[in-house]
């Protein structure tokens, strides 16, 4: 026999009809709330590449060698790409072909390099097939190992990059130098029909008047700022870039003298063949290379040996930088001036120029609405310009060489455009064809 | 006729032509000019609509969002919306003209583009309530409550829109606007005479000069409703 059916109750069921606002209220407050982040919750520190990908500078393996069979070798990579890194990096360099990433931990490593290393500018490579030999390309982040006397102590500050030579700058065992050294840019004695490709030589320099505080790569030489406000040259002097009064090549970092002797220099910058120089007054002074009209505001030899003092009426320099052809400068009242050759960022008519020209501030996101936006960096790649603004934006303009500008586009840019990064841009360092930045997350 | 469009959950500035008035609210549409709306949100909470009297989704935290949290995403906002500005505009990045417009800041889109933020900033701020200010081109309200939405989540956390308000349609302002009590003939004649020399500037500034010959016109339709 079957149980009859249980007695259709009402007493569960809801009315139909919209709910009342009570009832509204009452869900709402009921409801679970989630939380995706604590007061605590902490900013993180992250990487960005963009550029072109087959030398492997960029750092993922998979755009030169695709992980899965149906992927393309990507050639160029046109947005900012996010890098993964083990510790916090907390300076990079972009050579011609290669990338630098440093860490200023106590940890054992503390120097990535990726992309070329026909002249061991990241070091000894071991390849995994054979131990014997070394890679002539690095397609991701690899430690290189330095030869420090305390290397839980000591700590990398910088590091910079040239053509194919690198240098590593420590808090207290001076400067580290690898790569090709056939000018002497290594700071090393230039050893006659010496093999760069698979060396493990790393060469230590310490002989300075005080420390060195900032090191930077021209395309074949190298320059040492010392705490004291002295700068040091060494490398191809052809173009007179190591400023120290001939032509020829230094292969010991020698103490620069002409019109920044005395002078306390606070700032040194260079990429290709002419050099940038600024005293704690807001000076400018610049040597090397004049081609271009980068040094015509004084003289009209295409090539200086002497720092010289550049006398220039646009208020206290703060920042300067150098590429191949232009030169840029940021001045103590936020304002970005550029002079020399190229795409200098006023739009395609203003192709040369020997003074220099104010980039309006309003293209840098300035406004009636927004007074308050300065710019606070500026750096420069061989033939491309970057501006970091106080708000944490990136604005890039110059050749867009093979991607390097990161925009997303191919064309070159002819006026400052913001490039998208998911972050507040903190630094950024630009190459001949590729760019690395820093960036905190938000 | 009327201007661009206000929804029903929306207050404000709402601009409305008669007679002649409805070519000029066409040449006024065709300038692209921006409007500024006032926007109200709340943190701690998703709905279905983006609207505080929507369905509720989720409820989240938001005792970690600062004031300069919000900045930094509005920033951004305006980042990536001042990117669409210049490439909706249709304007030749490489030549000299598109640099100097850019200096100016007159590059906008002059025909149809998505909705586009010019200007965006925050007015107040007391957790979980906050005020925007936005400056936009070819939006509707909705997207503004989007907007809202989104930097709830970017936050990660979640926010819905309490208050849309137009307090600016191109050259008209709050302070043109008439009020309920104002709606007669003799408020509305004035408010069209006070509004006419402006609306006439800004049409020849963008335009050019096709619209000379037709104000005349506009000065016998008052005459005739003074009748």
């Amino acid at each position: 026999a079957g149980r009859p059916p249980p007695a259709l109750r009402r007493g569960l069921a809801k009315a139909a009809g919209p709910r009342s606002v009570r009832q509204l209220r009452e869900a709402e407050e009921a409801a679970p709330v989630f939380q995706y982040a604590g007061k605590a919750a902490k900013r993180k520190d992250r990487v960005f590449v963009w550029g072109f990908c087959y030398s492997g500078a960029l750092g993922v393996p998979s755009f030169v060698k695709p992980d899965v069979g149906w992927k393309k070798p990507r050639r160029i990579q046109p947005t900012p790409y996010r890098l993964e890194t083990e510790e916090k990096i907390s300076s990079a360099a972009c050579g011609y072909g290669f990338t630098l990433l440093s860490s200023n931990t106590t940890d054992i490593t503390k120097v990535w390099g990726m992309g070329l290393n026909k002249d061991s500018q990241l070091g000894f490579q071991r390849s995994i097939r054979d131990r014997t030999k070394g890679y002539e390309y690095v397609l991701e982040p690899s430690p290189i190992p330095l030869p420090l006397e305390k290397p839980q102590q000591t700590r990398v500050l910088q590091v910079s990059c040239g053509r194919a030579h690198s240098l590593i700058l420590t808090d207290n065992e001076g400067v580290f130098t690898m790569g090709n050294n056939s000018y002497g840019q290594c700071g090393r004695t230039v050893v006659e029909d010496e093999t760069y490709s698979e060396s493990h030589l790393i060469h230590q320099l310490k002989e300075f008047d005080s420390r060195v505080v900032q090191v930077v790569c021209g395309q074949d030489h190298s320059l040492f700022r010392t705490k004291k406000g002295a700068v040091y040259a060494c490398g191809w002097g052809a173009d007179g870039q190591t400023g120290l009064g001939h032509y020829n090549i230094t292969s010991v970092p020698t103490k620069l003298h002409g019109d920044i002797a005395g002078v306390n220099i606070i700032q040194v910058s260079s990429y290709g063949d002419c050099c940038l120089a600024v005293s704690d007054e807001g000076d400018v002074f610049g040597w090397g290379n004049s081609e271009y009209l980068q040094l015509a505001s004084v003289t009209e030899t295409t090539q200086v040996n002497v720092p010289r003092h550049l006398p220039f009426k646009i208020g206290k320099i703060k920042e300067a930088a150098c590429g191949g052809t232009g030169n840029i400068v940021l001045t103590e009242e936020g304002n970005v001036f550029v002079w020399g050759y190229g795409i200098l960022g006023k739009g395609p008519n203003l192709i040369e120029t020997a003074m220099p020209e104010m980039i309006p501030p309003s293209l840098f996101g300035w406004s009636d609405f927004n007074p308050d936006i300065r710019v606070a960096h500026i750096r420069c790649g061989l033939s491309q310009f970057a501006a970091l603004t106080n708000r944490g934006e990136l604005f890039v303009w110059g050749k867009n060489l093979r991607g390097c500008l990161g925009t997303g586009r191919m064309e070159d840019q002819y006026f400052p455009w913001r490039v998208t990064v998911p972050g507040e841009v903190v630094d950024v360092a630009c190459g001949v064809d590729h760019m690395v930045s820093m960036v905190k997350s938000f | 006729g009327a201007g661009p469009r206000l929804d029903v959950k929306a207050s404000g500035v709402f601009v409305l032509g008669i007679g002649h008035g409805n070519k000029l609210l066409t040449d006024l549409y065709d300038c692209h000019l921006t409007k500024v709306y006032t926007v109200g949100g709340l943190f701690g909470k998703a709905t279905d609509d983006f609207s505080d009297t929507g369905k509720l989704v989720e409820k989240t935290t938001f005792d970690h969002i600062t004031r300069e949290k919000l900045e930094r995403i509005l920033a951004v906002i305006q980042g990536t919306n001042h990117k669409a500005l210049l490439m909706h505009s249709n304007i030749d990045m490489k030549t000299q003209e598109a640099y100097e417009l850019a200096v100016k800041g007159l590059i906008r889109p002059m025909g149809k583009s998505p909705p586009i933020i010019t200007a965006i900033r925050c007015l107040q701020f007391a957790l979980p309530e906050f005020q925007l200010e936005i400056h936009c081109l070819h939006e509707t309200q909705q997207y503004l409550r989007k907007i809202v939405h989104e930097i709830g989540l970017e936050l990660k956390s979640s926010a819905v829109c309490t208050q849309v308000r137009r307090i600016r349609d191109g050259v008209f302002t709050l302070d043109d606007a008439l009020l309920r009590t104002q709606w007669n003939l003799q408020s509305i004649q004035n408010a069209i005479r006070d509004c006419q020399l402006k609306v006439k500037t800004e049409i020849e500034k963008t335009l050019g000069h096709q619209e000379r010959s037709c104000l005349p016109k506009m000065d016998a339709e008052m005459a005739h409703a003074a009748e």
